[in-house]
């Protein structure tokens, strides 16, 4: 059973002083693993105040899971001994590739969706589970091209991993729209795809349009369309741990809050409203 | 294609490690309106170098300032060619930009070393913690275990060996007080550490950084000590340094095994 945490936000090194020094929370905390791995100073110290009275969440961004690439043992070993220390809600990564002959793209990068990347990423998750000696959550990425290969839908493809490999889905609603607008699929037909017993949480972010296609920034308060879609999300999944991610031009905490009170807002509205 | 090529040609393409093959980027990404598939190959690219550039300007702040953006972003995207990311976190990404600096030319040859210094700043900023040894574990040794008493320093402990006293051109820059002063060429050696949460940095006498070094590489205190001989009042100069290692909190442990 997957605990709903409520509506939290990342945490970022912009906001330390408000939650250290000041005591400032949300109801929960995203943490960027990779950041909190072999370290201490005050991000540590940071990470311990807030793990003290909120739960936390281990959001990786480097697992490389659909990588053709051996899974990097010493990351893994990493990863777990940072979560039996924080003991977080749940670990988390992205259906992506980003590692070549061990070096690191630092980047999402899009699978191609067929059956050989399928059983691919299946094997390797069970793999990362049992090392975790947890069941994983993987988000949903946002992408820019798709692959002559593939031949199955994004959404079918991701359903399917999360059903063969036994883990949840973070559904990063976001990601769904700058897809949706830029491969021009339906964002609707996608959520309808994801299996309503798999969404352990839901992100939320905003996204700059460059004209040519959506661009994933992070850099900019929700827009309507990904609160609509979110509304949409809630009216399909329920109630589900929900957070707001803003990475860049940081506004202050006050606002990052705001955001996700306002998600908080949205999800009773609809809640009601199927009552 | 197999999974693994169609990886190596994207990594390669986005990364701009591998040139060309650009027939067969278009026969593998599909090409859609408003945008070719090339076009969508380089949103990546672009994401990858900018991202990157970001992530090396983070540790080096100063640097980049004085190199200015064009200059920088020119420097890193020949770094990462050299110097790839090989590691899980992006925050490691910088850190043999300086020593890498060192073997170009055409910018200030102070800059590799405040790079150097920066990037140590950076890494001591969130080095592990560690409990901080006081003199007194030292002064409560038996006098006959003295003189193998060995040192355990805090992980937060860096020691630079630079060209140039770079610490009033940090100075300078860390006020952002307009004028960028111009260090003089000379072999420094600077210590940086973190007391609490706070990072700082100073410069170390020839002496001092002998000591230190010999100290670090498990040497005793005996072995220590015979490093200030030469100098006026060895046994003052000694006594002080080591003093100063205790109350600086680099020191987490003492150990002395007698042979």
């Amino acid at each position: 059973m997957v605990p709903f945490l409520g509506h939290g936000i990342g945490l970022r090194t912009k906001h330390f002083p408000d939650l250290l020094e000041q005591g400032r929370r949300a109801d929960w905390f995203e943490v960027i693993t990779e950041n909190f791995l072999n370290i201490g100073g005050r991000p540590r110290a940071v990470l311990e105040a807030v793990r003290a009275d909120r739960p936390v969440v281990l959001h990786g961004v480097s697992l490389s899971i659909g990588s053709v690439d051996p899974l990097d043992a010493e990351y893994l070993r990493d990863v777990r001994a940072l979560a039996d220390a924080v003991e977080p809600a749940w670990v988390s990564d992205h259906l992506c590739w980003g590692t070549f002959g061990g070096h690191h793209a630092h980047d999402l990068l899009p699978m191609p969706f067929n059956e050989e990347s399928l059983a691919h990423v299946v094997s390797r998750l069970s793999e990362v589970q049992e090392r975790l000696g947890r069941r994983m959550v993987l988000e949903n990425v946002s992408s820019y091209l798709t692959y002559a290969a593939s031949t199955i839908s994004e959404w079918d493809f991701l359903a399917e991993v999360a059903r063969r490999a036994d883990c949840l889905i973070l559904l990063d609603v976001n990601n769904v729209y700058v897809s949706a607008t830029n491969h021009g699929f339906d964002a609707r037909t996608y959520l309808r795809a994801i299996p309503q017993d798999r969404v352990a949480q839901i992100h939320l972010a905003g996204h700059q349009d460059l004209g040519t296609h959506l661009l994933d920034t992070h850099d900019a308060p929700v827009p309507d369309p990904v609160w609509a879609l979110y509304r949409d999300a809630v009216r399909r999944f329920g109630r589900v741990s929900t957070l707001v991610e803003w990475d860049d031009h940081i506004p202050p905490l006050d606002e990052v809050l705001a955001q996700a009170e306002k998600a908080r807002t949205f999800e009773q509205a609809v809640l009601e409203e199927a009552s | 294609m197999t999974l693994g090529e169609l990886q190596a040609l994207l990594h390669g393409r986005i990364t701009g490690a591998v040139a060309g093959r650009e027939d067969e980027l278009r026969e593998q990404v599909v090409p859609s309106p408003p945008l070719d598939s090339l076009e969508r190959v380089e949103i990546y690219a672009r994401m990858y170098l900018y991202r990157l550039v970001d992530a090396v300007a983070e540790d080096v702040p100063h640097t980049s300032r004085v190199l200015g953006h064009d200059a920088f972003v020119h420097l890193v995207r020949d770094y990462l060619l050299d110097h790839p990311s090989r590691s899980p976190d992006i925050g490691q990404v910088g850190r043999s930009f300086g020593g890498w600096l060192r073997t170009g030319e055409g910018f200030r040859a102070d800059l590799p070393d405040l790079a150097m210094l920066e990037r140590a700043r950076s890494e001591v900023r969130t080095a592990l913690d560690a409990p901080v040894a006081g003199a007194e574990v030292l002064q409560g040794l038996p006098a006959e275990a003295l003189p193998a008493a060995r040192f355990v320093f805090c992980p937060s402990l860096r020691v630079l060996r630079l060209q140039h006293d770079v610490r009033s051109l940090w100075d300078a820059l860390e006020a952002d007080a307009g004028e960028v002063p111009v260090p003089m060429p000379g072999p420094t050696t600077l210590a940086v550490w973190r007391q609490e949460l706070k990072v700082f940095h100073t410069g170390l006498s020839e002496p001092e950084a002998r000591a230190l070094t010999v100290a670090r590489e498990g040497g005793t205190l005996e072995e220590v000590c015979a490093t200030f001989a030469g100098e006026p009042d060895p046994v003052h100069a000694a006594f002080k340094t080591v003093l100063s290692w205790f109350a600086d909190g680099w020191v987490a442990a003492v150990t002395s095994q007698r042979a």
